[in-house]
C-alpha cells in the first residue's frame, strides 16, 4: 500500500503565542514496498512528520493517503481512535530507543505489538519474527537481560509483528554501534522485503541513509522544496 | 495477549506497592466481613427467639443479668427467689392455665471454672421416679430440641450424682465414674478455693447441644441444698423475709451439727431443710399457647408479686441486641466503611504514581495501536484486580476473624458463631469494593487517558 503526502502542514504555537511551522510539504510519495531514507538536522521535524504519518499528531492541513482508488485512506480525516487502530493494523514503528516494555519478555514485546489489532495473537510468527532477528535463544530475556543491540531487535520484531504495509523507524540505529547498526538496518530492510512493507527511516547519518535506494532530505528553511531525490543529496 | 495478562505483569513488576495496596484493602475488607459476621451472627445467638421456654422467673433486678445468666450462664447470679414461687407454678392451680413446663434451677458453685446446676429431672425430660416424661411435658432448651444422655444414665434427684455437659469431659478431664467437689462461687484465679466437703459421681455424660448448657455440670436439686453454706444462707435470708434479724438465730457450732441432711443406707438424701427455707435461682417456664397470650399474662402475674420478676428472654435479648450490640456494630460499620474509603485511596494514590512513572510506556502501548478508551480500561482493570483480590483475601481474613471471634464466644457462653456462613450483605459489599476500586481507578486511568503520545514519546 502505498503513501502520500499531499500539501501536508504542521506547525507548533510558541511560548510567545507565535505560529512556527515544522511541515510543510506539497507532495511526498512512497511507492508500495519501498524504502526511503529520510535525513535532515536536528529540530528539521522529522519526527514530526513520522508522528503525523502514524496519526499520533493530527496535521494543521493537508493529507495523509494510504493507499489508492476505492481503498484509499485519508489518515488525516480519520477520528483519534480510528487512527489508534489503522496504526495498530497497519503500521509498524520503531523508535531511536527500543522502547521495550521492562516487565515483559522479548516474546512478549512481540505479542504485545498483536494485542491492539482485534485479532488473534499469532505466535508462531512472533517466534520467526525473533528466530529472523537472531533472538531465538532470548525468546524469554526480560530486556533488561537483553544488551541494547538485542533490544533493538526486538523493537524491530515487534514493529513487524502485524505485517504492517508501512514501517517507520525513527533513528533506529541512532543509539548503535557501526556493528550493531548495520546489522539492525539489515533486519529492517530484509524483514520489510519479506512482507511486502514500505519503509520510511529517519537518520542523520547518512552513511546508513545512503544503503536505501531513495533518500529524502527535510529542509529546515524550505520545506517545500525539501523532499529531494537521493542522487540529490549525494551531491549535497 | 489480553488484557489480564497484560495488568497482571503490570502489577508484578510493581509487586511491593501491589502489595501494600492489596493489603490495605485486605485490611478493610477483612475488618467489615467480621463485623458483618459478628452481627449476623450475634443477632443468631443473642437475638434469637427460639428458647424452648418462654418465661424466666427470677429475683427482681435486671432483666438482662436474669437472662445471660440462666440461659448462657454468664454474669453473676442476681439473687434467689422462695422454693415456694417454683411449686406454685409447677403444681399450684392458679398456674395451672398458663403453665405447661417449669424447671427450676440452682447456681452459685463451679467446678474448675465450669458452673454447677442444681435443677431437677424435668430438665432432662425425665419424672423423679426416674421414668421417661411423656413427649409433650418434656423440656426443651431450643423448640423441638431436648436434652440427651450419650453415656451413662439420669441422675437419681436424691443422690450424688451428675450429668455433665458435652464439653465438660475436655475442658475439666471429668469422665463417666469420676467424683467431683463443688467450689463455692467461681473464685478467682487469685482467691483461694472454698471447696465443699460432698462429693458427686459422674453418672452421665449429655449429647452436645451447641449451647452453654455444654459447659455445665448438673446435679440433683436436693443435692444443691446439702451444701452447708447454701442451706444456712437460705435460712438467714428467709428470716430476712419474716422481717428477722438472722443474727439473733442460734447458730450451728459446726458443719456436722449444721448439715441440713442424712444419708440413707441406699446412699439417697433425706434433706430436712424446710421448703420455706430452699430458694432457687430461677425457674425457667414453658408456658401454654406457644408462648402467646398465656407467656404474656404469665410474666404480668408474676411481676405483681414482691420479690419476684418475670421476663420473656427473647425480649430481653433482642433489645440487649439493638441497643448494645447492634448499635456498637453499626459504629464499627461506619469505621469499616471509613478503612474501607481509606482503601479506595490508597488504591487511586498508588496507580495514580505508577502512572506518572509509566507514561512512557503508555505512550508505547498508544504507539502499537491502543486507542485511549483501552488504556482507561487497563487501568480500570488493574483497580478492581487489587480491590477484587484485595477484597477476596480480606473476606477470607475476615471470616478467620469470625472462626476466632466464634472460639471466644463458645468459650464465653458455649456457644459459637456460624463463622463459615457467607451472607448477601457479604457479597453486596464486595461487589461495592470492586466497583469502589474501579471508580478509585478512574481518576489515574483519566491521567493515563490523557497521556501526550507524541511528547512522551520524544521526552524519553
Amino acid at each position: 500500500m502505498s503513501l502520500t503526502l499531499s500539501k501536508l502542514s504542521k506547525r507548533y504555537i510558541g511560548p510567545d503565542g507565535s505560529a512556527v511551522p515544522v511541515i510543510d510539504i506539497d507532495e511526498l510519495r512512497v511507492s508500495d514496498g519501498e524504502q526511503v531514507a529520510l535525513i535532515g538536522s536536528s529540530g528539521s521535524g522529522k519526527t514530526t512528520l513520522l508522528h503525523l504519518i502514524a496519526g499520533i499528531l493530527t496535521p494543521d492541513h493537508g493529507q495523509i493517503l494510504f493507499g489508492s482508488g476505492a481503498q484509499q485512506v485519508d489518515l488525516a480525516q480519520l477520528s483519534e481512535p480510528q487512527r489508534d487502530i489503522f496504526r495498530g493494523r497497519h503500521m509498524g514503528y520503531v523508535f531511536q530507543t527500543h522502547h521495550l516494555l521492562s516487565g515483559f519478555t522479548a516474546m512478549e514485546n512481540v505479542l504485545l505489538g498483536m494485542s491492539f489489532t482485534g485479532r488473534s495473537a499469532d505466535r508462531k510468527w512472533a517466534r520467526h519474527l525473533l528466530e529472523e532477528v537472531g533472538l531465538s535463544d532470548r525468546l524469554h530475556y526480560r530486556p533488561e537481560k537483553l544488551s541494547v543491540g538485542q533490544q533493538q531487535r526486538v523493537a524491530v520484531a515487534r514493529a513487524l509483528a502485524n505485517r504492517p504495509m508501512l514501517v517507520l523507524a525513527d533513528e533506529p540505529t541512532g543509539a548503535l554501534d557501526a556493528k550493531n547498526a548495520q546489522q539492525v538496518l539489515d533486519l529492517i530492510r530484509n524483514l520489510c522485503r519479506e512482507i511486502n512493507a514500505s519503509l520510511l527511516l529517519v537518520s542523520h547519518d547518512l552513511a546508513i541513509a545512503r544503503q536505501l535506494p531513495r533518500v529524502l532530505e527535510l529542509s529546515e528553511v524550505n520545506r517545500a522544496a525539501s523532499v529531494i531525490p537521493a542522487n540529490a543529496v549525494a551531491e549535497v | 495477549m489480553n488484557p489480564f495478562e497484560m495488568v497482571a505483569k503490570q502489577m508484578r513488576q510493581r509487586a511491593l506497592s501491589t502489595w501494600l495496596t492489596l493489603l490495605s484493602v485486605m485490611l478493610g475488607v477483612a475488618l467489615m466481613v467480621a463485623i458483618l459476621i459478628v452481627r449476623r451472627e450475634g443477632n443468631a445467638l443473642f437475638g434469637q427467639t427460639d428458647y424452648g421456654y418462654d418465661v424466666l422467673v427470677g429475683v427482681k433486678g435486671s432483666p438482662l443479668q436474669l437472662t445471660l445468666n440462666t440461659v448462657y450462664h454468664i454474669d453473676k447470679s442476681p439473687g434467689n427467689i422462695r422454693y415456694q414461687v417454683y411449686q406454685d407454678l409447677a403444681h399450684s392451680r392458679v398456674y395451672r392455665p398458663y403453665v405447661k413446663l417449669a424447671v427450676p434451677i440452682c447456681v452459685g458453685d463451679s467446678y474448675k471454672g465450669l458452673r454447677i446446676v442444681g435443677t431437677t429431672p424435668t430438665m432432662f425430660g425425665y419424672q423423679d421416679d426416674g421414668t421417661r416424661a411423656d413427649e409433650n411435658h418434656r423440656f426443651e432448651y431450643r423448640p423441638g430440641r431436648s436434652f440427651e444422655v450419650a453415656n451413662g444414665a439420669m441422675f437419681n434427684p436424691n443422690k450424688f450424682e451428675a450429668l455433665i455437659g458435652s464439653d465438660v469431659t475436655k475442658l475439666a478431664g471429668l469422665k463417666l465414674g469420676d467424683t467431683f467437689q463443688a467450689t463455692h462461687g467461681m473464685p478467682a484465679p487469685t482467691e483461694t478455693p472454698d471447696i465443699h466437703k460432698e462429693v458427686w459421681k459422674v453418672v452421665g455424660v449429655l449429647k452436645q447441644t451447641h449451647t452453654s448448657n455444654d459447659r455445665v455440670l448438673f446435679i440433683p436439686l436436693v443435692s444443691f441444698y446439702t451444701i452447708f453454706e447454701h442451706g444456712e444462707g437460705e435460712i438467714d435470708r428467709e428470716m430476712i423475709r419474716r422481717g428477722q434479724n438472722p443474727a439473733t438465730r442460734a447458730k450451728p457450732a459446726n458443719e456436722e451439727e449444721a448439715r441440713h441432711y442424712q444419708l440413707r443406707p441406699d446412699g439417697t438424701i433425706d434433706l430436712q431443710l424446710p421448703i420455706e427455707d430452699r430458694e432457687v435461682s430461677a425457674v425457667l417456664v414453658r408456658s401454654r399457647g406457644d408462648g402467646g397470650f398465656m407467656g404474656q399474662r404469665l410474666v404480668y402475674d408474676l411481676n405483681l408479686l414482691p420479690d419476684v420478676m418475670a421476663v420473656n428472654p427473647a425480649s430481653v435479648m433482642r433489645e440487649f441486641f439493638n441497643t448494645f450490640l447492634d448499635s456498637s456494630a453499626k459504629v464499627l460499620l461506619l469505621i469499616a466503611m471509613l478503612v474501607t474509603i481509606v482503601a479506595a485511596a490508597s488504591i487511586m494514590t498508588t496507580i495514580y504514581n505508577s502512572v506518572s512513572a509509566r507514561r512512557r510506556e503508555i505512550a508505547i502501548l498508544r504507539a502499537l495501536g491502543a486507542t485511549r478508551k483501552r488504556i482507561l480500561g487497563l487501568i480500570c482493570l488493574e483497580a478492581a484486580l487489587v480491590g477484587l483480590f484485595g477484597g477476596l483475601l480480606g473476606f477470607l481474613i475476615g471470616h478467620l476473624l469470625g472462626a476466632a471471634g466464634s472460639i471466644y464466644m463458645q468459650q464465653l457462653v458455649g456457644e459459637g458463631m456460624n463463622w463459615m456462613a457467607v451472607g448477601l450483605e457479604e457479597w453486596i459489599y464486595l461487589a461495592a469494593v470492586v466497583l469502589l476500586a474501579v471508580l478509585a481507578g478512574l481518576v489515574p486511568g483519566l491521567k493515563a487517558y490523557r497521556t501526550p503520545v507524541a511528547a512522551s514519546l520524544v521526552a524519553t
